[in-house]
């Protein structure tokens, strides 16, 4: 029995499609598929990596981040800048500029991920210490809490389960601004500007969580765009606000890693969405057992590998690490977050696993499916070529017994028969 | 030749009335792992788990069953000569054989205690030879069998049930 349509923050343009199969390869969840020409997704497989947006060249598959007019159904619009903003800009613009630059677009306030990152830090820390469980599995990226989901259910019991940092902010500056301004909670808006496309599914449809905490979520893209052809204006106004450099580290993930590490934790960096699933595998097989922590991105060294991005990650990387150097510590209301970590106001539910793993819920039925996907196997030539429109032999083969595909998809074995 | 037998509680009985009726199995698997190839070792084993994932087995028993046969598979790589590797499964076990090419054990109580390992250097090298192996692969399983002598290849079959 199918719950309601799973929400993905991506949609496809059939009409730009021209079934080139390029997506189909990248999936890392093998959610696409090429059918009558056109591509097709499987919505109970899709994680939101991003990764087909990037590889489709024929603007087929675009992301739907909320646009940037949203806002303006709202009262008083706070933006919460994710980590990897900061990389975005070149060094002549700066970060406290850019930052500011979001109260030219229509924001009222501007408030960013990385005021409270360094309090998440010690609160991963002492969540670590609290448990037995090893290693813990950082719940930053959600593309990589729903590959864990769908492929590696047993891991769930892994996942750091505490609200994001963007969501506890969320939760703290709804009631501050509708204290302070006298406003009700609905007439403030809260807006995440997000660098990949699981934020933004993460904040329609998050999982975990016991409602939705913001109001949309705007690509980087977005902002960008509206921002820089008025920057040498901002650059020269004498708008003010605070920059958090130190709390930066969370947009890439080994600086991440660093950042909760206090000398007495094995923490692991994993980024890429391929060597993300090899780690869980390790972790499955309980080979990396003496990691206390690991963090996990979906994207190219962390946020900053993003989608949602302007620039190469590597220069944001560079940037980012630039400003981390400098930064001192700067705690944002550390004491209340704290105390609010200990009542427990940042819980959330238990995740809950959604395999794509099992060929049938009959475990007798799936053995008869795996014998005959055996034999499709021998069958198949083993290219890979996508040319049936699956990713794989294997793929095709799963799609066979679950009968949404037959052998003579296979374009090889047709040409064979049609050559005898 | 020696053997060693190992029964879970409880295990006895249905496991030994299994081996001697061996039943045809609802799926089999075959896999030949080489001489100290380091590179490919792991992948028969990453095989079963898929397989087994792919049939619904629950996440606790699919680590077991990884684990188990992971060592076993290592042992074949890193102590003996390589090994043949046949894996049987059924709606409610699985049952996994490793018959290696030898070179035999020569006692294999021994071989059983935590810490006793007869690796030497380049497999200690690549991270093995702890001698938890075979300790692990009982912990990790629900019945354990071996028949193995100085000069003979080793059988290990490995029994658990879903």
């Amino acid at each position: 029995m199918k719950e309601k349509k799973y929400f993905h923050a991506i949609k496809l343009v059939s009409e730009n499609c021209t079934g080139c199969t390029k997506c189909v390869r990248v999936c890392p969840t093998q959610a696409l598929r090429i059918r009558n020409g056109k591509v097709q997704l499987d919505d109970d497989k899709c994680i939101d990596c991003g990764k087909c947006v990037v590889a489709c060249k024929f603007d087929a598959i675009h992301t739907c981040a909320d646009s940037l007019e949203i806002i303006d159904k709202f009262k008083y619009k706070l933006a919460i800048i994710s980590t990897s903003y900061a990389g975005q800009f070149r060094e002549s613009v700066g970060y406290m500029t850019a930052k500011k630059a979001l109260l030219t677009v229509g924001f009222d306030e501007v408030a960013e991920e990385s005021m409270i990152t360094e309090t998440m830090s010690k609160i991963v820390r002492e969540y670590i210490k609290k448990t037995d469980i090893r290693p813990i599995i950082s719940s930053n990226c959600p593309a990589v809490v729903r590959l864990i989901q769908v492929r590696f259910p047993s891991l769930l019991q892994n996942v750091f389960h505490v609200e994001a940092p963007m969501s506890v902010l969320s939760v703290y500056y709804r009631k501050k601004i509708c204290e302070e301004h006298n406003l009700q909670e609905n007439e403030v808006g809260i807006f995440l500007i997000v660098p990949c496309v699981s934020q933004v599914t993460a904040v329609h449809q998050p999982q975990g969580t016991y409602k939705n905490l913001e109001d949309g979520a705007i690509s980087v893209q977005d902002v960008y765009n509206h921002i820089i052809p008025n920057i040498n204006k901002i650059v020269e106004s004498d708008l003010q606000c605070d920059t958090y450099p130190k709390g930066l580290s969370w947009a890439i993930s080994g600086a991440e890693a660093e950042e909760v590490n206090d000398g007495t934790l094995k923490t692991l960096a994993v980024s890429g969405i391929e060597n993300v699933n090899d780690v869980l595998i390790k972790i499955e097989n309980q080979r990396l057992e003496k990691f206390d922590y690991v963090v996990m991105n979906s994207c190219t060294n962390g946020c900053v590998g993003g989608v949602l991005n302007i620039e190469n990650p590597f220069v944001a990387t560079s940037r980012i690490r630039r400003l981390l150097r400098s930064a001192e510590h700067k705690n944002f209301h550390d004491e209340y977050f704290l105390k609010m970590y200990e009542q427990g106001k940042f819980d959330v539910l238990p995740l809950k696993p959604r395999s794509i793993m099992k060929l049938d819920e009959d475990i007798k039925t799936a053995l008869v499916k795996m014998k005959k996907l055996k034999e499709i196997m021998d069958e198949l030539p083993g290219l890979d070529c996508s040319a049936c429109g699956n990713p794989t032999c294997q793929s095709l083969a799963e799609d066979i017994v679950n009968g949404e595909a037959t052998i003579n998809d296979c374009v090889v074995l047709l040409r064979k028969s049609i050559k005898e | 030749m020696a053997e060693y037998w190992y029964f879970k509680d409880g295990f006895e009985a249905k496991a030994r009335e299994f081996l001697a009726n061996a039943p045809e199995p609802d799926l089999n698997l075959e896999f030949t792992v080489g001489k100290r190839d380091f590179v490919n070792a792991g992948k028969a084993s990453a095989e079963i788990k898929l397989s087994l994932k792919r049939i619904g087995v629950e996440g606790a028993i699919l680590r077991t069953v990884a684990i188990s046969s992971y060592e076993a598979e290592i042992n074949c790589t890193a102590h003996a000569d390589g090994a043949d590797i046949l894996c049987n499964i059924y709606s409610n076990l699985v049952h996994v054989i490793f018959h290696d090419f030898g070179p035999g054990m020569k006692d294999i109580e021994q071989s059983m205690v935590p810490g006793f390992s007869t690796a030497d250097d380049m497999v200690r090298e690549m991270g093995f030879g702890a001698g938890l192996g075979l300790p692990n692969i009982k912990k990790n399983s629900d019945v354990m069998h071996i028949i193995s002598g100085e000069g003979e290849r080793t059988y290990l079959e490995i029994l658990t049930y879903f």
